[in-house]
């Protein structure tokens, strides 16, 4: 029976309430306070599992391609007799990179060190080379110094 | 001679606004209110892009003018039923600010802000960690449990979403939602007084929160450094809009047009084809939408909406609204960090209410007093962003089950 008085007060409320000037009952309080709630909960719940899929289905695909450019990277390299075309021999430039380990994959980091690799040298003459870039030990925080870690804080403060 | 003379001078104070302001001398209070606003803006720095405008809108409504062709706004407008002869005098009859008003009453100002919102919004945060989603949604407890302690006071159903969207802690959703819901409705608040409460508990995001995000979490849960997030893919990015849209529009259409433009904004971004409307969307349109919402908004803030009661309402409940999103987020947020083994620091949970960037930065500055060390930021701005979509699905629902 209470089943039955709750879902026809819920068809009620889904009929909505008037927004005129008069206090509202229990059930239309209660009801907008709930279903509201609900709905939100509902909706936003269904968009984790909706991201949290594309984002499994994207990893296992870069996975993939990873483990395909792995090998074949690896391959490539002892291969004394070039059997295509030479793969970019060594150029003198000013800073090449050599990702050493494939965790410091980051193209963007690489690419930022890189530049400011090419502006020290272009700056005092020398040629640098980037030999390899990893990461920091630990989670990434522990591994700075304090310069480091004080600079980022301020940075963090005073920009945001 | 001499009566002419006086005539002429009799016929010039009467229209003139020294006249006015002996007629409704609550207009001067208006002007000294104002004044009071744009002290907060300008020299305390109180969300001054909107408030500098509100303010001044509120100061131009209140200037003493005896006819109505003199009016630069007409409060009395907005009370009527909207019709073709309605919207013919606004045109025809009405001033300046009237005219703009129109743009917050047909809900294009709100969206257009959005549009530009989406445009400036980086929501990988969000889509590496998509459970901030959850978190989210539970600093909208705030509107619904304010909706039903305003009902509590005897208020309509209409006062009580306009009040209640405050705790979304998103200006242009309560201005959305409340021009909406009080449009025609027999009660003394309106769009202005619901935007100035909003946009004032907005600027004390840094006074209002971190006392309750002290008060509910101990040191040790303040003091969780949490894994660094991954980086999404480009593809990621591009679908995500997409997505949101469709799942929102499905689910509360009522939101998705502020949703909708929303998410457009941020997929002229991300896709990183359209750099030219990005920059116009982002910038020049942007800072034409926010001069003529804040303007013609801080219009209606008239001596008959201002000084009554409910106004004073509207304050309290506000900031009950906003504190319980705060709580609510956060106790969310530690429940979650129980269940995954302490790995969610609770303090990114108070950043589910929208306020896009300054919740955030509370929950970075709050986790800083504890562990210096520890760098909060980047972990509490995917529920900072979940804020902004869950305060516009709570708006769709308000609107949703109410009949206005």
């Amino acid at each position: 029976m209470k089943v039955f008085m709750l879902a026809n007060h819920l068809i009620m409320l889904a009929g909505g309430i008037d927004g005129d000037k008069r206090p509202l009952s229990g059930t239309e309080r209660w009801g907008v306070t709930l279903v509201g709630l609900g709905v939100v909960i509902v909706a936003l719940a269904l968009l984790v599992l909706i991201i949290q899929l594309f984002g499994t289905l994207f990893d296992s695909i870069n996975a993939k391609q990873k483990a395909k450019e792995a090998p074949a990277s690896e391959q490539k390299k002892p291969a004394p007799a070039p059997v295509k075309k030479a793969p970019a021999p060594p150029k003198p430039a000013p800073a090449p990179v050599q990702a050493a380990a494939p965790v410091t994959e980051d193209e963007e980091v690489i690419a930022v060190i890189s530049a400011v690799v090419a502006m020290m040298s272009e700056a005092d003459g020398k040629v640098y080379k980037v030999k390899s870039v990893k990461p920091a030990a630990g989670n990434g925080f522990s591994g700075r110094s304090a310069w480091a870690m004080d600079g980022r804080r301020q940075n963090v403060n005073h920009t945001f | 001679m001499l009566q002419i003379l006086q005539d002429i001078l009799g016929g010039l104070w009467e229209t003139s606004g020294l006249c006015g302001l002996a007629a409704d001398p609550w207009k001067l209070l208006m002007m000294f209110v104002s004044f009071g606003f744009m002290y907060l803006a300008i020299v305390k720095g109180f969300e001054p892009l909107l408030l500098l405008p509100i303010s001044f809108g509120m100061f131009l409504s209140n200037l003493p003018a005896v006819l109505p062709e003199d009016m630069i706004f007409h409060a009395e407008y907005w009370n009527q039923p909207q019709s073709v002869d309605w919207l013919w005098m606004v045109l025809h009859d009405g001033g300046l600010l009237d005219k703009l008003y129109l743009g917050v009453k047909l809900q294009i100002y709100p969206c257009l802000i959005f549009l530009g919102i989406g445009t400036m919004t980086d929501f990988g945060p969000l889509i590496a960690n998509p459970k901030s989603f959850l978190l989210g949604a539970a600093a909208q407890g705030g509107i619904f449990f304010t909706f039903l302690a305003a009902s509590y006071l005897g208020m309509s159903a209409a006062e009580c979403g306009s009040i209640a969207i405050i705790g979304g802690a998103d200006g242009p959703t309560s201005i959305y939602v409340s021009s909406k819901l009080l449009d025609g409705a027999d009660s003394n608040l309106n769009t202005g007084t619901i935007a100035l409460a909003a946009y004032t508990y907005m600027a004390l995001v840094p006074v209002i929160q971190p006392p309750i995000m002290r008060a509910l979490t101990t040191k040790e849960e303040r003091a969780i450094k949490m894994p660094q997030l991954r980086t999404p893919s480009k593809t990621e990015k591009i679908i995500f809009p997409i997505v949101v849209t469709l799942v929102v529009a499905l689910l509360v259409p009522s939101a998705a047009s502020l949703v909708g433009l929303l998410m457009f904004g941020n997929l002229l971004k991300e896709s990183g084809v359209c750099s030219r409307l990005v920059d116009t969307a982002q910038n020049a349109l942007m800072n034409i939408v926010t001069i003529f919402l804040g303007v013609s908004v801080g219009a209606t803030c008239t001596a008959s909406n201002v000084v009554n009661w409910d106004f004073v309402k509207v304050l309290f409940l506000g900031v009950i609204a906003f504190s319980l999103g705060t709580a609510c987020g956060l106790l969310l947020a530690k429940l979650m960090n129980k269940l995954s083994g302490g790995t969610i620091n609770p303090l990114i949970g108070s950043a589910g209410v929208s306020a896009v960037p300054m919740a955030a930065r509370q929950s970075q500055k709050v986790g800083a007093e504890t562990d210096p060390t520890n760098f909060l930021l980047m972990h509490a701005m995917g529920p900072n962003v979940a804020g902004v979509i869950g305060s516009a699905v709570a708006a769709g629902v308000l609107l949703s089950v109410i009949n206005y």
